[in-house]
């Protein structure tokens, strides 16, 4: 043993003088060596890691950089609206939230109080918000916390922190601790380090901190088995001396009952607010508060769109949505009126709404379009939804016999089964199971009827 | 760019020099696949054909007969995503060092030498590959990319077989992927869909191409017409059960002593077909029953052949005793019998075989018994049984007291380990265990034999 660590210091010495290259075939020895002086140590560490660069490089140089996903970035200025419509359609943009939100007011003046309250009494809370997509959540909030920045600016209000979360943005729910961390005091740290470290914070706050506001958007995807990201994030507010105000985003009603277990839940507190869907006024408001100004569309036009969409949902980007396609549907139109017109409505409500799925089977080749029939035929024979390959060939063999047309190989009709797997209009197994592989239906049998029936009995 | 493919074209020779024969139009198909050098050739090409029918022989010697660039692999190998792009990686015909080919493998595939390309991931896998070809020379000619055995691709990544067959899509370079395979292509598919390949069918051997082809390793003492006749006797004992070339020619190989002996002992003339025939026959015959089905090895079949063509007594040659023969404690024996009558008698019979009181059953209600029962059990397999019931079959078969001791149940964990009998649903080892005898009859009757037992005549299905 001491032999060695004697040779050990032996090597070093003479490598020590030595080049880069002789250093790299003594590296993996270096490791367990800590006998040495430290001037020594240093500088052979940093031939090691000399060394390793160089026995990183490729065989070929790299022409193509690695490539970093990013987002192009825009050249040019973006060209002022030329029309009507086209003003009007960068105004039914979605991204083009507008400075003050109709028919929001009461939730805005809900959740503006309650933070208000919160910020001017220096003390911690949460409030848990929820509703369908597309009902103004975010939006709402974001302005709650625009205006009372704009407060805050003009000396009304004590001066606060907003800190932003969004739970689908974090690549793992462990990592909010550190996006809120770097929010807040920009120090990088691991996960587990940034939670204690927000804890401390929290529990032991300076004497003079300023009150922090925290938006956890998508909240049901910060849940974890032990949910200790949620519990943290729901506990600091009641900590005696934290001023921290939690404003939890989610779609579900019930997500405190359902997902998080009882000490979770009932940190959250009860301070909880629901966003009801749009009703079909409400997206009328909407759309002609973005339209203000503009005559490019009837009235009944905005109504039809708002009454299809209150009725499917209630979502307001799906009704904007809408009323953008009609203005491009209207666009092409080649009459001099450029007017939105109900119909332009009716065809792009139905652009978005119908289901692709029958304008797929119609356009099937005649042998997929007869297995199909095939399939439905079996499961009308034994009476249930789902069937063996083998039988689903006869009855392909069967019905083609009957049509009088080819009746194709085990291999095409396999082939042909595959391609109607891939475009999901059934569900198979994986092949290796061959004839026995069992083949349901993704469509309903009767959307598949429908589209099948010959054109002349379309009328009927 | 000088073009060997048109040079053969022009000549009609579709025998690659003449090392591969009777695959012509597999050869002339492929041919007009690859088209020129710097032609675009198909993305993907899958070849599938039962085993021994040439396929890996003519993609291998095509590459090499037409210097195509190209990495041969076979996935059986590569077990992982990434062993098998490092592999194909590390592999590639690069122009420099395909002048001399020797110095490539030696030091490549050692992972700490600093031209060791590293992948992880499909994505580097494409990026890696594009910037090494494109590089290169390689980027003028279309890159072969051969997997054989690829059936085993479909386990190891679901994304790597999609990936490999639109390889040539992804890089953006002249590729192509050939699978090659014994099982077809419905077998490999997905739910989510392929871009499929062209497939290209190897069909089996005809007996008259099975003949021109055996006939080629002819050994140099003998004429070929001479051994074409002997090839025409073991096909024509051998073909009924066995088209497989490679089993061929080793059985070819292993029997031609026992034929030519009486040519070079001058005890027939090469023209007097029918002794020939004669004298060889009862070896072929033999061959099939013991060589073929691997009870007896062909190193064991040699040194038979050469003991008996020295004694020239065919009656004193040593035949082995193929049967596993399993050396097996006294109880032991009892309890494996115990096992197999438990496993293979109807529980509602045991009384009648091992009762000492049985009781008198008349003969008509023996029929009833016998006409309501479906299928012997010796067709159905092996029943389980629970310990209790061997156990009492156990008692009740062997003579004389025995203790049940820690030594019996430990006996019985031993034909479990040395899987004669099987543990099923073992979930509580302590309670009640159940058992299935894994042994066959012919080896249950071995053992009985050995103790004097006459195992028939407990067996429901025999009486």
């Amino acid at each position: 043993m001491f032999e060695i660590s004697l040779r050990y210091k032996v090597d070093s010495d003479s490598e020590s003088a030595c080049s880069n290259s002789e250093a790299e075939s003594d590296e993996e020895t270096d490791d367990s060596d800590d006998s040495p002086k430290r001037g020594v140590q240093r500088r052979r560490l940093k031939n090691q890691k000399a060394s390793r660069t160089l026995k990183g490089t490729p065989r070929a140089p790299r022409n193509t950089p690695r490539s970093t996903p990013n987002i192009p970035s825009r050249h040019d200025p973006r060209p002022s609206p030329a029309s009507h419509l086209e003003e009007a359609r960068s105004r039914l943009h979605v991204s083009a939230v507008p400075e003050s939100l109709p028919c929001r007011e009461n939730e805005f003046s809900d959740i503006f109080g309650f933070v208000e309250s919160k910020i001017v009494d220096g003390t911690g809370g949460c409030m848990y918000i929820s509703g369908v997509p597309g009902t103004g959540k975010t939006a709402t909030v974001k302005e709650v916390i625009r205006v009372l920045e704009a407060e805050r600016d003009e000396g009304n209000l004590n001066a606060f922190k907003f800190v932003e979360v969004n739970g689908m943005r974090v690549t793992e729910p462990r990592q909010a601790y550190v996006e809120i961390l770097k929010a807040l005091t920009g120090v990088k740290a691991t996960a587990d380090h940034a939670a204690n470290m927000l804890d401390n914070m929290f529990t032991h706050p300076a004497p003079r901190s300023d009150p922090v506001v925290l938006l956890v958007d998508e909240l049901d995807l910060l849940w974890t088995r032990k949910q200790d990201v949620m519990y943290n994030i729901f506990d600091w507010p009641t900590k005696q001396k934290a001023k921290l105000i939690v404003l939890a985003v989610a779609n579900t009603m019930d997500l405190p009952e359902r997902m998080m277990i009882k000490r979770v839940a009932s940190r959250l507190g009860l301070t909880r607010m629901t966003f009801q869907p749009y009703t079909f006024r409400q997206l009328e408001q909407i759309v002609a508060s973005r339209l203000k100004g503009l005559k490019v569309f009837d009235g009944d036009a905005v109504q039809l769109a708002a009454r299809k969409v209150a009725a499917v949902s209630g979502d307001a980007r799906r009704a904007l949505d809408i009323c953008r396609k009609a203005t491009e549907i209207a666009e092409e139109k080649t009459s001099d009126s450029k007017m939105v017109t109900m119909m332009d409505i009716n065809s792009a409500v139905e652009q978005m709404f119908c289901s692709p799925k029958i304008m797929a089977i119609r356009n099937l080749s005649v042998q997929e379009q007869m297995f199909l029939r095939a399939v439905v035929a079996e499961f009308q024979r034994a009476g249930i939804e789902e069937a063996q390959f083998s039988k689903l060939y006869d009855q392909h063999q069967i019905l083609c016999r009957f049509e009088g047309i080819h009746s194709p190989t085990m291999t095409e009709v396999a082939a042909l089964c595959y391609r109607l797997g891939s475009i999901r209009l059934l569900l198979v197994e994986p092949g290796h199971l061959d004839l026995s592989m069992r083949v349901r239906l993704n469509v309903s049998q009767d959307d598949i009827m429908y589209a099948l029936r010959p054109e002349g009995s379309s009328d009927l | 760019m000088e073009v060997a493919n048109q040079e053969c074209m022009d000549s009609e020779d579709f025998t690659l020099g003449k090392t591969v024969i009777c695959r012509e139009t597999q050869i002339k198909t492929l041919l007009a696949l690859f088209g020129q050098r710097c032609h675009m050739t198909p993305g993907s090409i899958f070849v599938y054909g039962h085993t021994g029918t040439g396929k890996s022989l003519v993609i291998q010697s095509m590459m090499r007969h037409y210097k195509l660039p190209h990495i041969f692999i076979n996935c059986v190998e590569c077990s992982s995503l990434r062993f098998l792009v490092e592999e194909i990686l590390n592999n590639l015909p690069l122009q420099d060092v395909s002048n001399s080919e020797v110095d490539a493998d030696a030091d490549d595939m050692n992972p700490d030498n600093e031209n060791f390309v590293r992948c992880e991931d499909l994505t580097d896998f494409v990026r890696t590959l594009k910037s090494l070809v494109s590089d290169n020379e390689l980027g003028k000619e279309t890159l072969y990319i051969v997997l054989d055995k690829a059936e085993r691709l479909r386990s190891t990544n679901p994304v790597l077989l999609p990936a490999l067959l639109r390889l040539q899509e992804l890089s953006g370079l002249n590729i192509c992927t050939i699978l090659i395979s014994e099982i077809v292509w419905e077998k490999f598919r997905t739910g989510t869909g392929f871009c499929e390949p062209y497939c290209l069918n190897f069909p089996d051997y005809t007996r008259n191409e099975l003949m021109e082809i055996m006939v080629l390793d002819c050994p140099a003492t003998c004429e070929p017409e001479l051994y074409s006749l002997y090839v025409n006797m073991v096909l024509s004992v051998f073909h009924m059960v066995c088209r497989d070339l490679r089993e061929l020619r080793h059985i070819a190989r292993l029997n031609f002593d026992y034929f030519i002996d009486p040519v070079k002992t001058e005890e027939c003339a090469p023209s007097n077909t029918r002794k020939l025939w004669k004298n060889v026959e009862p070896h072929l015959k033999k061959a099939l029953k013991s060589v073929y089905l691997r009870e007896v090895s062909s190193r064991q079949w040699e040194l038979m052949q050469q003991a008996e063509l020295a004694d020239g007594d065919a009656s004193q040659a040593v035949v082995a005793l193929p049967r596993a023969h399993v050396e097996l404690p006294f109880y032991s024996k009892f309890l494996l019998i115990a096992a197999y009558l438990a496993s293979y008698n109807p529980l509602k019979c045991d009384r009648r075989f091992f009762a000492k009181y049985s009781g008198k059953k008349s003969r008509r209600m023996a029929k009833l018994l016998k006409k309501n029962e479906r299928a012997s059990n010796h067709l159905l397999g092996p029943k389980t049984f629970p310990i209790d019931r061997m156990m009492a079959i156990f008692y009740s078969i062997i003579d004389g007291k025995v203790v049940p001791s820690a030594h019996i149940y430990v006996q019985i964990s031993s034909l479990v380990s040395l899987h004669l009998l099987s543990q099923v649903g073992g979930d509580d080892k302590i309670s009640a265990p159940k058992y299935k005898c894994l042994v066959t009859l012919d080896f249950i009757r071995n053992i009985a034999r050995t103790v004097q037992f006459d195992i028939m005549r407990y067996l429901y299905d025999f009486l």
